[in-house]
């Protein structure tokens, strides 16, 4: 018998010993994953035994046949043989599959950071329109007070009493300050969603008088606006305001903002165009979504009521 | 020459790299050089927004400060659109930062105005309760140094071609032109025109006082390159 069996009986019979003195008895052979563990151990040792065998084997009897190539390298030489079939089929696959990666398997199904990005920022939406989509009342001032906490508590501060002048004090519509700056500046800040612009006071007539306004009256009606419409002042707010901003200051659409108190309308015009006057710069909050920009206008309304 | 290849290992090893690099090169710097391009919308600083970055520099804010937004939503709710590399092609260096101990400044030009940065470098805790950043007091005082922005200026435009007075194209189809001073004399004027328009925004006489003498303190540089941030 060749020595090759007897070494492969000797190594079987020693894999096998392992095997049973590496096994936990005291569990049995009961458990499935056990029975599985022990059988895939004899199979290993039994096939590699006798792959091995067959192959040793095979480099011990076989003897070479075919046309040996002209050609040798420090002596070794090369049949030429015919590729097997087998080969040929697999390599003619590869090429197959590496134009579908090349043009669809790849591009189609890589991984992409902005893919991911726009995947998260629809999911996102979906969601939020369907949690916060249809929300109004309380629930939306609510929203709007954490959208401000976030974003406009900055310049405004946390009570939106902007800061010591910083910015505007939003728990009044406006300032003598403020009125009395724009009509003597005018305002074209496209808030309506028009370009029309409020004209200086030198375009500003007093309908009473006849005559463009003065600076009494400017005074007057300064007071008169920023103390929530009542008071001295009226009778020239009616003369010179109220053809455009109403008689009520509650202003008209396309035309003139509402003076008298802050509406969601006004806010989200604010932060979609920015607005520059007596205080400073307020840049445009665009990026606020829809929903958001009325959350706060409902917020900036309740603090005022 | 397969053979003489497989007979000749040194070279056999020369031509594989060659084929490789080929490969590589092929991939990697058509890629690159798209993306190092300036994207649509990308100007050049002009020379007091350039001394303004000097102060940023100078002053370490990219220690906290980062200048990078990444493709997340929670990023770009509060930053505004993620960064794209064109958007870098006229900064040299980048500072895109590691760490963030304060916010993101990509972006800052669109949600902060030169008022409200006059007061937060004044004391920063008096504008955001609460906050950590150290006032810069001293940026109100020292002048800032517009001879170097505008040697940058100039060798960014030689070295680099920066397109100084040429129209660069802006997302909404127009043109601006950055204009850069034929010396230093006319690079000075230049920046102090563009320091007044900055300082008739701003409340503190001092800062008006010191442009309409002629002379630019740190903060009006710093304001102007915060506000071209965008």
């Amino acid at each position: 018998m060749n020595k090759i069996y007897l070494w492969g009986i000797i190594f079987t019979a020693a894999m096998l010993g392992f095997t049973y003195m590496s096994f936990d008895f005291k569990h049995g052979l009961s458990d499935i994953v056990n029975q599985l563990a022990i059988a895939g151990a004899i199979a290993l040792v039994l096939i590699s035994v006798f792959v091995v065998i067959k192959y040793v084997r095979q480099m011990q009897t076989d003897t070479a046949d075919g046309q040996l190539a002209a050609e040798k390298w420090d002596g070794i030489g090369e049949y030429l043989n015919e590729l097997p079939m087998g080969w040929a089929i697999m390599f003619f696959l590869t090429m197959i599959w590496g134009m579908w990666y090349f043009t669809i398997g790849y591009p189609v199904n890589a991984y992409s950071q902005i893919g991911e990005y726009n995947e998260d920022v629809r999911a996102h939406d979906a969601k939020f329109t369907a949690q916060y989509g249809s929300i109004t009342g309380d629930r939306l001032v609510e929203m709007g007070e954490s959208v401000f906490l976030a974003e406009c508590k900055v310049c405004h501060g946390l009570t939106a009493d902007g800061i010591d002048g910083k910015a505007a004090n939003l728990n009044k519509r406006i300032e003598v300050k403020s009125v009395k700056y724009t009509i003597l500046n005018g305002s074209n800040n496209g808030l309506m969603g028009m370009e029309m612009p409020m004209p200086d006071r030198n375009g500003l007539f007093n309908g009473n008088s006849g005559a463009l306004i003065t600076d009494a009256e400017i005074d007057a009606v300064s007071a008169y606006v920023a103390n929530g419409m009542t008071g001295a002042g009226a009778d020239v707010f009616a003369g010179t305001c109220a053809s455009c901003h109403g008689e009520d200051g509650k202003g008209m659409e396309y035309v003139a903002p509402n003076v008298a108190q802050f509406t969601p309308a006004l806010v989200t015009n604010i932060l979609n165009h920015g607005k520059k006057a007596a205080i400073g710069t307020m840049p445009k909050f665009d990026r606020l979504n829809a929903k958001q920009k009325e959350a706060v206008g409902a917020y900036i309304t309740s603090l005022s009521k | 020459m397969f053979h003489w290849l497989e007979k000749h290992p040194f070279f056999f090893a020369v031509g594989v790299f060659l084929v490789i690099a080929f490969a590589g090169l092929v991939e990697i710097v058509p890629n690159f050089v798209q993306a190092s391009r300036p994207v649509i919308g990308t100007a050049p600083y002009s020379t007091l927004e350039l001394a303004g970055r000097h102060v940023y520099i100078k002053n370490s804010c990219n220690a906290c400060h980062s200048q990078l937004i990444r493709p997340f939503k929670s990023e770009t709710d509060r930053y505004g659109h993620y960064s794209l590399s064109g958007e870098y092609a006229y900064d040299r260096p980048f500072l895109w930062g590691s760490k963030r101990t304060g916010p993101d400044l990509m972006r800052v030009g669109n949600y902060r105005t030169t008022d409200w940065h006059e007061n937060h470098m004044k004391d920063p805790a008096g504008v955001v309760p609460g906050s950590i950043m150290p006032a810069y007091r001293w940026m109100f005082t020292n002048k800032a140094d517009i001879d170097t922005a505008y040697a940058e200026q100039l060798t960014v435009a030689k070295v680099f071609s920066t397109p100084y007075n040429k129209p660069v194209p802006m997302k909404d189809g127009s043109t601006v032109t950055v204009k850069m001073g034929s010396n230093v004399a006319e690079a000075n004027a230049m920046a102090l025109a563009e320091a007044k328009v900055i300082a008739a925004d701003m409340k503190g006489q001092d800062v008006k006082d010191a442009v309409a003498a002629g002379k630019i303190p740190e903060i009006v540089a710093l304001i102007a390159y915060l506000n071209s941030l965008k």
